[in-house]
């Protein structure tokens, strides 16, 4: 017993080689961009680090344990768990983070490039992390540490150049932020650590309650706690599950920050605008990434199984948090992807609107949350909500990461990409870029062949595949406010299409005004190239052939009828 | 082979991947290569629909009809693709067992459109040879893709590889009407896209409802079997049509067993009733993008728009296919997979949607003054027409109506090419600018009033066969939800105001003194030259071999049609003997549709 407890407190250590490397590169590119000042080197030493993480990750991917004993005191005692959940976020945030360093590459005035990149990588480590996570401190860490870097990459960025001339672009490197980029920096910064201390007053709360800030420990004590047999035990137990209501609503709303949630939204366009292009899409993708992961594992929707002989272990196995938790995630994500939208039509401004644009599809994410409660013990359900979750996410990332590369191409290129109206004609003097911005839109609304359009898909597919019992009429009510939210999802969509095509119209249907082209410097920057491109390859992959990245969502949420024993299998290799 | 089929569907995205290639600098080439890209695909699908045709007329006649079948049997479908595209569920032994699949094939509801879409394709290539001066690489290219999407979805037998093709028909029309447009091209563009996404998306939550909730509702009935999804279209018209029948056989049975199977009888009443609801809810889902597509008239806005400012060859394409997609889906999706919504809901609201949008798209036709206008309105009108016939729901009034379809296709295309003909002469399509042209313009005359007498149904054309047979259809409606004598001879006067529109236009645009618009500055105006005679003859000469000669048609749609009339023939038995059915007729949305909207309905149930 005492071997097993050793092995788990210390056998994490071998597999967090790929964050020991993104953290050790983290240190050297904070002290040797002192040294010198070339973004081209330290970007290079960025992406090597991030592939050999990567690499690192491939080759050892999940660990073994020998017993079922040792897999349950790891999953009860382990500060980190690499079940495939984690595994398979630790891989999404590489991937993620070798486009953002490639997007990033300008995005920083040469001489702190080197801290920007460092920056990326304790994101990146911070995502995985999240994903990782078994105990609350640990979630709390791993959630700063994605954080933390934020707040600097707000300040390092370029300042914005509000004209996109040559001189101010070469001269105003080293020139401090200007008014916007400094308000935004601030919002940001306040706001986010307002967050953070809503996210641990929750925590605190947690471990109050439960006297473990284990994740699985938790779960399991407050299933025991709802489980009080005797009405009597009852009066005594059901305050301390109202408090737990509470204490989780503190956790939703701290991460809801993350993920711009209504309420917590309103800072997202105003940063956005504020800051550049690359920070603003720095902070559409990471802290969604980390939340998610985050809300996933606090809420308990999917616990560690770490063992092909564990039993299948039904998750949020918190009746309470099964009966109240759909309720507020439901109105979240209906007020959250109708504000989104409806706010979305009024911008002019790119960034802006795609601010409100990541604000509509946090709140379609939601739906899959608000549905899992229901899906994830019905054993012949189609989705189970959770892995359609990570899916959308996946999608998401790699569609607005793309616009906004897009953008950021066109603009370290010397063309302005800030208004609706900066785009017009794109398509006669870019036409490439357009096409591909294009990709990027259609993907967003949701057009069939994009990532978009599966992301939705299995969305809508979990709302609509809740089961209900015909002869109880609660259970028939609650599957119609389910599809009443997958029927608004749909409305949603169709009003989001309206601000995507004002892009896409005004790139094709308008012409260019008149002299752009002279004034756009032919000046191409190759890794943003390459960020653009590879997100196109992952929209339009990630539509045409869905199944790879299926199967791996699939298998990383366990769902009742998979994980019936001697069912688990590991994930298979997507073909090619 | 079902390679001929594939090679269909390639031909078009590989011409398009290719045009765009060519890039803005080799017109010339763009022109060719789409020209023979064109022509390759009609004679692929010349060939694939006669082989059809063949089979079903002379070799064998004998698809066996009489046997009943209450699906389109999938021996019945040539030219079968069938893969997985995206397994949802693997069972222990590593089969998949259910899949979104790429499932495409011929049968008889949509072979003649595919044939009509290469014939209009190849029209479109040589209509825009000259009225195409701009970025003519990415309209061709948009044009192909805007193919692919219109065969595949009619190919399409997998319900989400049909949305699929389905939106995807937007995005090309939305830059073909946005970029080469009228003056209000953007504000076109974009409704028609609204619009259309809008509706459509609905409909995927109805497709997508049904596929999840059949297997749910088939694990109440039967909890013994395992019930797995299913995407394929025949297969789901099969359990669909299982469920339906399974469900009410047992409440008939329980409702004569003796008083203490009460509870049965309660249990099986709940299921039937839940299952009547979700196929009402599927049919109301499935209607909106359909019915936005179609247009019924109060959806139908975005159409006279999108349809004045695309360039000619759009508004062939739009008028000539896609409006179809939507009647297409009713016939293919809505009445096979929700029947007993479509009897009980859907012919009373749409069929008086239906005579609503012949008569008002008739008097919007009449009161225009520009040519294009008119057309598009008429399209209201002749599509209104098509679908009263679809919801006859018996064998005559679906095969008019989908002989209505093709119709409409070849004549209002035909139509739009004309006006954008003249249009290209004289760059006015007001009918007032207009007088005696037939004297300045004899072949064009020769072909408007031509296509005009197809159009407005004139006996030994095309247009008389279809409006005749849907028109019977309806009159001939067995159920009693609406009068169908009455709605048939409301409709009927939309045939009589088809014939008043579009003569008065013949007699004011070609008849009388010749009145020239001013025309300097343009070249001479010349008669039609052999590209124009080569886009218009092969319509025109469909137009009367469909007229004189419909037999083919006739006998290679007869099985699927007869499939649908008999699904919905059982539907009307089950309404027929439907003692509690009150409790559905009752549900909001059918007093809405009832005292609301419905003219004809005649209210009370027959008991």
């Amino acid at each position: 017993m005492n071997g097993d407890l050793f092995r788990a407190l210390t056998g994490f250590v071998p597999y967090l080689v790929p964050e020991m490397i993104l953290g050790a590169a983290a240190c050297v590119l904070f002290l040797g961009g002192t040294l010198r000042a070339n973004r081209h080197l330290w970007g290079s030493v960025a992406l090597a680090a991030l592939f050999a993480a990567g690499l690192v990750l491939m080759l050892r991917p999940l660990p073994h344990y020998g017993t079922l004993q040792a897999a349950q005191t790891v999953r009860y005692a382990a500060p980190v768990v690499f079940d495939s959940l984690a595994l398979l976020l630790r891989a999404f945030s590489i991937v993620g983070g070798i486009i953002l360093v490639l997007f990033c590459w300008n995005a920083a005035p040469e001489k702190r490039a080197a801290d920007y990149h460092a920056c990326l990588l304790l994101m990146v480590v911070g995502m995985g992390l999240s994903g990782a996570a078994n105990e609350l401190v640990t979630l709390f860490l791993a959630l700063e540490l994605t954080s933390i870097p934020t707040y600097l990459i707000l300040y390092l960025g370029k300042g914005r150049s509000s004209s996109p001339s040559s001189e101010t672009r070469g001269g105003g490197e080293d020139g401090g932020l200007d008014a916007p980029a400094q308000e935004a920096a601030m919002k940001y910064f306040f706001l986010s650590v307002f967050s953070s201390a809503l996210t641990l007053f929750g925590s605190s709360y947690l471990y109050g309650l439960a006297g473990t800030t284990n994740l699985p420990g938790l779960a399991e004590a407050f299933r025991r706690a709802s489980q009080a047999g005797a009405p009597e035990e009852w009066a005594a137990v059901s305050p301390l599950l109202g408090l737990s209501m509470a204490a989780l609503v503190m956790v939703v709303a701290g991460l809801g920050f993350r993920l711009t949630v209504f309420p917590f939204h309103f800072y997202a366009p105003d940063v956005y605008q504020g800051t550049t292009t690359a920070n603003a899409a720095v902070l559409a993708f990471v802290p969604k990434v980390a939340g998610f992961a985050a809300l996933v594992r606090v809420l308990g929707f999917v616990l560690p199984t770490l063992s092909p002989q564990e039993a299948f272990t039904a998750p949020l196995a918190l009746p309470i948090l099964s009966e109240h938790l759909p309720v507020l995630l439901w109105i979240m994500a209906a007020v959250t992807m109708t504000v989104g939208n409806v706010l979305g039509l009024l911008q002019d401004n790119l960034r802006r609107l795609l601010a409100y644009s990541s604000v509509a599809h946090a709140g379609y994410m939601l739906i899959g949350l608000a549905v899992a409660p229901r899906l994830l013990s019905a054993p012949d359900a189609l989705v189970d909500g959770v892995d359609a979750v990570f899916f959308y996410l996946a999608a998401y990332g790699a569609m607005t990461l793309g616009a906004f590369a897009v953008l950021e191409y066109l603009g370290t290129s010397g063309q302005p990409a800030e208004t609706i109206d900066d785009l017009a004609g794109l398509s006669r003097t870019r036409p490439g870029m357009a096409l591909l911005m294009v990709l990027f839109l259609f993907s967003l609304i949701g057009i069939p062949a994009t990532a978009g359009f599966m992301g939705k898909f299995l969305l809508f597919a979990g709302a609509l595949d809740v089961p209900a019992n015909i002869e109880v009429a609660a259970s028939l009510e609650q599957r119609k406010l389910f599809i009443a939210l997958a029927v608004l999802a749909a409305i949603n969509a169709a009003i989001g299409a309206w601000y995507y095509l004002r892009i896409a119209a005004g790139m094709y249907l308008r012409e260019p005004p008149p002299g752009i082209s002279a004034a756009v410097k032919r000046e191409r920057s190759w890794p943003v190239l390459a960020a653009v491109w590879l997100c196109a390859v992952l929209t339009l992959g990630i539509g045409v052939r869905p199944a790879p990245l299926l199967q791996a969502v699939q298998t990383a949420v366990p769902h009742g009828a998979e994980t019936a024993p001697g069912g688990h299998q590991p994930a298979q290799e997507p073909p090619g | 082979m079902p390679q001929l089929l594939l090679l269909l569907l390639a031909l078009p995205l590989a011409t398009a991947l290719l045009v765009a290639l060519l890039g803005p600098g080799r017109t010339l080439a763009v022109r060719w290569v789409s020209l023979f890209s064109a022509l390759a695909s009609l004679l692929l699908a010349t060939v694939i629909s006669i082989s059809f045709a063949i089979a079903r007329t002379w070799e064998a006649p004998a698809v066996d009809i009489t046997k009943g079948t209450l699906t389109f049997d999938s021996d019945w479908i040539k030219y079968k693709t069938r893969e997985n595209l995206l397994p949802l569920h693997t069972t222990a032994d590593g089969t998949v067992d259910s899949a979104i699949q790429f499932y495409v094939g011929i049968d008889g509801l949509n072979i003649w459109l595919i044939l009509l879409t290469a014939v209009l394709m190849l029209t479109c290539v040589l209509v825009s040879w000259t009225a195409i001066t701009q970025r003519v690489h990415e309209f061709h290219a948009w044009l192909f893709v805007l193919q692919l999407g219109m065969t595949g979805v009619f190919a399409s037998f997998d319900v989400i590889l049909f949305y699929v093709f389905f939106e995807l028909t937007l995005v090309p029309l939305f830059f073909v009407i946005g970029i080469w447009g009228g003056p209000q091209r953007q504000y076109a563009a974009r409704k028609f896209f609204i619009y259309t996404l809008a509706g459509s998306l609905l409909t995927l939550l109805g497709v997508i409802g049904l596929v999840l909730v059949l297997p749910q509702v088939e694990a109440d009935h039967d909890p013994g079997q395992s019930h797995q999804l299913t995407f394929a279209i025949p297969e789901l018209i099969a359990r669909v049509g299982t469920l339906n029948r399974e469900l009410f056989q047992e409440v008939k049975q329980l409702e004569q067993a003796p008083a203490d199977m009460e509870a049965n009888l309660q249990q099986a009443r709940a299921q039937l009733n839940y299952w009547r609801h979700v196929q009402l809810w599927v049919f109301v889902a499935m209607m909106c993008g359909f019915a936005v597509k179609v247009p019924m008239v109060p959806l139908h806005t975005w159409l006279p728009l999108a349809h004045v400012e695309a360039p000619t060859a759009g508004s062939v394409l739009l008028a000539g296919i896609l409006l179809k997609l939507g009647t297409y889906g009713f016939l293919r999706l809505s009445v096979p997979l929700a029947p007993d919504a479509s009897l009980r809901f859907g012919v009373p609201v749409l069929g008086t949607l239906a005579v609503v949008g012949i008569i008002y798209g008739a008097f919007c036709s009449l009161g225009q003054d520009d040519i294009k206008k008119l057309v598009a309105y008429s399209s209201v009108s002749h599509l209104g027409l098509c679908m009263l016939g679809l919801f006859a729901l018996n064998e005559v009034g679906l095969t008019g109506s989908l002989l209505q379809m093709i119709n409409h296709g070849l004549s209002t295309g035909a139509l739009f090419l004309l006006v954008g003909m003249l249009y290209e002469r004289y760059h006015t399509r007001k009918m007032a600018d207009y007088g005696g042209m037939g004297a300045r313009l004899h072949l064009l005359a020769v072909f408007m009033v031509f296509i005009t007498l197809s159009s407005i149904g004139l006996p030994g054309l095309n247009g008389f066969l279809g409006e005749l047979l849907a028109l019977a259809g309806m009159y001939d409606f067995a159920g009693s939800q609406v009068q169908g004598s009455l709605l048939a001879g409301l409709g009927a006067s939309g045939v009589v105001l088809g014939a008043w529109y579009m003569l008065t236009m013949v007699r004011q645009v070609f008849c009388g003194p010749l009145k020239e618009p001013p025309h300097q500055g343009h070249e001479p105006i010349t008669d039609l030259n052999g590209r124009e005679l080569a886009a218009l003859l092969p319509i025109a000469g469909l137009c009367l071999a469909l007229g004189i000669f419909p037999k083919p048609f006739f006998d290679t749609v007869r099985p699927e049609i007869q499939v649908v009339a008999r699904i919905a023939e059982a539907a009307r038995k089950r309404a027929e003997k439907d003692a509690f059915g009150h409790e559905l007729q009752t549900s909001t949305i059918h007093r809405f549709a009832r005292n609301g909207l419905s003219l004809a309905a005649k209210g009370g149930e027959r008991k």
